[in-house]
């Protein structure tokens, strides 16, 4: 079982996505570009790892011509503060592979994106999102006695796609009071693609008040129980491009299905009418 | 169980979910995309060398335009071009091989420094561990010592608190001390005022009796006076003629009366006038001093004592001034050689023992005190006696010392002080082997036997016994008595012998002292007027009367035992001495 858990977590850590950068047509170059093609990391961040993406295109630009890259998809500027595999999942999970990006380099959407000008923007937003779910996992205490040295390690190893370096600091965070049964609340957002809100993220428990273990089922009839009215299977509660059953418990999920930011990024998404 | 399983169905979905979605996402493409990517890179190097290479050929045809020529000339010019763009690569070559070597030489030379600076600091971490070991073993050191320092302070306090201790106990005994030796003078002082109330009691005593006797005698006188007496026309007469008949110098005749008999030596003295020719042993040549060889002051008071040291060279006087001073006598003179102190009151009497080497002064401050004569170091000083000690003599042996004193006691000194009550001051003391003879203020002549410790004889005289004295072989004992009459008395026989007495002869003090001649054929007695009289024993009639040079009370006389010189001392401080040159 726990060799199970210890695949999880290097399955969810190593999980990849194909996808083929493409050149904005009137993008002004001196040459034709060729696409780039390059599997993505699920976990990471995009600004963080399209360097070579960027170097290729440049080399057919004038650099005159190039102001700070961005990507879109189908018309969706993406994010790039979101974690890659929560953007695949969210807009293009069940089309044909490989994921097609267009490549920016003007007309940055200031209304859309944030400006990631340097790696030390993504560190920063990075290592926000690990406080935030400390804060409700363990009232911030466990991320607090940490030293800079291990909040720095958590960093690099995402950053230079390290799994022992990263979960050498990270199971600190993962542990919890054998009384309590579970974390405190569980840190989750759930993402929509028909709406407004950008993600709706409520406090639960992972233990009811009577000691019965909360399942995801629990979590989304809690909290969006749209996603699973049963009208002939509407909706997709998707995880890093999976779906797992309603039954299996949120703690679970919470400890190894999470992002490397301490988040349990759920996506939920029309399903798909064949 | 069910639980279980329902587990194991969710994880296990995830899992396989997880496989699925890898297999179909990555596995798929991620081949591809490599090989994609490499080829991507091989053309990019491949733009990029024939950029390089179309940019030459633009440049070279830029050239070659403004000059028209035919194709071959281009060609050939084309290939000229060729040629030196390679001899250009090549020199680039040369030059960079060259700085390659010049690299390697630095590279080397590093190496060669690194290494020295390795072995520099090897034998720094060397000498640092030295260092290290030697501060080990100082500080060890240090504290060792640091402790042998606490040990002796802890010693040195505790000394220290000892030391205060006894002082404060010293200071305690000394108060004691000081207030004992307080109480004890207040007793000795008192003890002393009762001593003379004694003394002036039994001298009112005399006094009176002495004035009944002088009543007594002067009624007699008239009595006399009033009836003729039958006169006696034996012996008086003649002994005064013969005395008369004999003297060279000024003679006084003698009292008319005498009441003691004179006996006339039976064996021993022949009855031929003869004076000079005694030897009774040791001494060889007695002669009767004729006149003063030499008058000086003695002392700065009066002078008490005087005797002459059994070598004949050196005499001590002892006078009221607390010193017994040590004269010389060199060629009729006396020179003054030294003076022993020591006393804290007037001398009494003085003796040299046997060898001459130790000099016994008996003083008035209780006391008797002993110094060698050599170096005039006081030995001894015995005390004990509860009144001025009038004479301390040694006994034959010189270990010994018999002292007796006004406090009527005879105390035997032997280093061990034996304490006589003899019933009576004693003024004068004579020892022989066995026996020791104390003359006393009671008029009794004591003799002691030493071991025994207690009187064997007693011989009453006349007056109070002031002075004894022995002859050479220790037969006859020489008495001096405040009657005015100077004895011999036969020690065998233990009866009075002669008596010798002269007109002007008083006894001065109590103490005057009278001497036999070292042949035991003269005897030599101070008055209290002054004159030195000397009897002759063979003829018991007066020899001399020497009186010019004393101007006080003669107090003691001593004869040298050579038989040259005599020496007399006096109340008025002055010393004489006598020859017969």
């Amino acid at each position: 079982m726990i060799a199970d858990d210890k695949d999880v977590l290097r399955d969810v850590w190593f999980g990849r996505i194909p996808t083929c950068f493409t050149l904005y047509q009137d993008e002004v170059t001196e040459r034709e570009a060729e696409p780039f093609y390059l599997l993505l990391p699920r976990v990471s961040y995009l600004t963080l790892v399209t360097d070579k993406v960027k170097k290729h295109f440049l080399k057919v630009m004038k650099a005159e011509d190039v102001e700070e890259i961005w990507f879109e998809y189908e018309g969706t500027p993406l994010k790039w503060h979101y974690p890659i595999g929560l953007l695949f999942d969210l807009h293009a999970s069940n089309t044909s592979l490989p994921w097609s990006i267009t490549v920016h380099f003007k007309n940055f959407p200031e209304r859309d994106l944030l400006h990631c000008p340097c790696n030390s923007v993504i560190e920063a937003h990075f290592m926000s999102s690990i406080k935030e779910a400390d804060a409700l996992k363990h009232k911030s205490q466990v991320i607090n006695d940490m030293q800079k040295k291990d909040h720095k390690q958590l960093w690099m190893g995402l950053q230079n796609d390290k799994f022992d370096q990263f979960w050498a600091i990270n199971r600190k965070l993962m542990e919890y009071p054998t009384e309590e049964g579970g974390f405190r609340y569980i840190p989750f957002r759930i993402y929509l693609t028909m709406s407004d809100r950008p993600f709706i993220q409520k406090l639960f428990r992972p233990i009811s008040p009577d000691g019965h273990t909360h399942t995801l089922g629990d979590l989304l009839k809690e909290v969006y129980p749209v996603a699973i009215a049963n009208e002939a299977k509407r909706y997709q509660v998707v995880i890093h491009g999976i779906e797992p059953l309603l039954e299996t418990p949120l703690q679970w999920l919470s400890e190894h299905l999470s992002h490397p930011d301490n988040f349990l990024h759920i996506s939920v998404i029309p399903a798909p009418s064949d | 169980m069910a639980e279980r399983r329902l587990e194991c169905s969710w994880k296990r979905h995830v899992v396989e979910q997880l496989k699925q979605r890898d297999r179909v996402q990555r596995h798929a493409f991620e081949e591809i995309i490599h090989q994609y990517n490499r080829l991507l890179e091989k053309s990019d190097l491949q733009t990029v060398l024939s950029e390089r290479y179309q940019s030459d050929k633009y440049d070279l045809q830029n050239r070659h335009d403004s000059s028209p020529g035919l194709d071959l000339s281009r060609n050939d010019s084309l290939q000229q071009e060729m040629a030196q763009m390679r001899i250009r690569h090549q020199e680039e070559l040369t030059e960079l091989h060259k700085k390659r070597g010049e690299l390697a030489q630095s590279v080397i030379e590093l190496n060669h420094q690194i290494q020295q600076k390795d072995k520099e600091i090897q034998s720094n971490e060397a000498k640092m561990e030295e260092y290290q070991r030697q501060i080990a073993e100082l500080e060890g050191e240090c504290r060792e010592l640091r402790g042998k320092l606490q040990d002796l302070e802890q010693a040195n306090q505790t000394l220290k608190d000892e030391y205060d201790a006894l002082q404060i106990t010293f200071g305690a005994l000394e108060e004691k001390l000081r207030r004992t030796t307080d109480d004890n003078q207040e007793l000795v002082s008192r003890w002393m005022a009762e001593k003379s109330q004694e003394a002036n009691k039994l001298n009112a005593e005399n006094e009176k009796d002495c004035k009944r006797r002088q009543a007594k005698l002067q009624k007699e006188l008239a009595e006399a006076a009033k009836e003729p007496l039958p006169l006696d026309p034996d012996d008086d007469i003649e002994v005064l003629a013969e005395d008369s008949g004999k003297g060279t110098g000024e003679t006084s005749p003698n009292r008319p009366l005498s009441r003691t008999p004179r006996r006339r030596p039976g064996n021993s003295y022949g009855s031929s006038p003869e004076c000079t020719e005694t030897p009774s042993g040791v001494c060889a040549d007695v002669r009767v001093p004729a006149t003063a060889l030499h008058v000086f002051e003695a002392h700065d008071g009066e002078v008490n004592a005087v005797r002459f040291s059994p070598g004949s060279r050196l005499l001590a006087t002892g006078g009221m001034d607390r010193r017994v001073k040590l004269w010389e006598v060199v060629s009729g003179r006396c020179e003054p050689k030294g003076a022993l102190t020591g006393s804290n009151a007037g001398i009494t009497s003085i003796e040299f023992d046997s060898a001459g080497s130790y000099l016994l002064a008996a003083s008035n401050d209780f006391a008797s005190r002993i110094w060698t004569v050599d170096d005039f170091r006081l030995r001894h000083t015995l005390t004990g006696h509860s009144g001025k000690v009038l004479a301390a003599r040694f006994l034959l042996d010189n270990a010994r010392i018999v002292s007796g004193s006004y406090d009527r006691t005879l105390k035997l000194w032997d280093l061990r002080m034996k304490t006589v009550f003899a019933g009576s001051s004693c003024n004068d003391i004579v020892c022989t082997e066995q026996c020791v003879m104390s003359g006393h203020f009671d008029k009794r002549v004591r003799f002691w036997d030493i071991r025994a410790e207690s009187i064997v004889r007693e011989l009453e005289l006349m007056g109070r016994v002031t002075s004894l004295d022995l002859n050479h072989d220790r037969t006859e004992l020489l008495t001096c008595s405040r009657d005015d009459l100077v004895k011999i008395i036969d020690l065998r026989s233990n009866a009075v012998r002669q008596t010798f007495s002269a007109q002007g002869f008083k006894c001065g003090a109590d103490w005057t002292r009278v001497t036999f001649s070292p042949d035991g054929s003269y005897v030599a007695g101070g008055s209290a007027d002054g004159a030195l009289y000397i009897w002759n024993v063979l003829t018991g009639k007066l020899e001399r009367t020497l009186d010019k040079n004393h101007s006080s009370a003669i107090n003691s006389v001593s004869w040298s035992p050579s038989g040259a010189y005599v020496v007399s001392v006096e109340k008025g401080c002055k010393a004489v001495l006598w020859s017969d040159m």
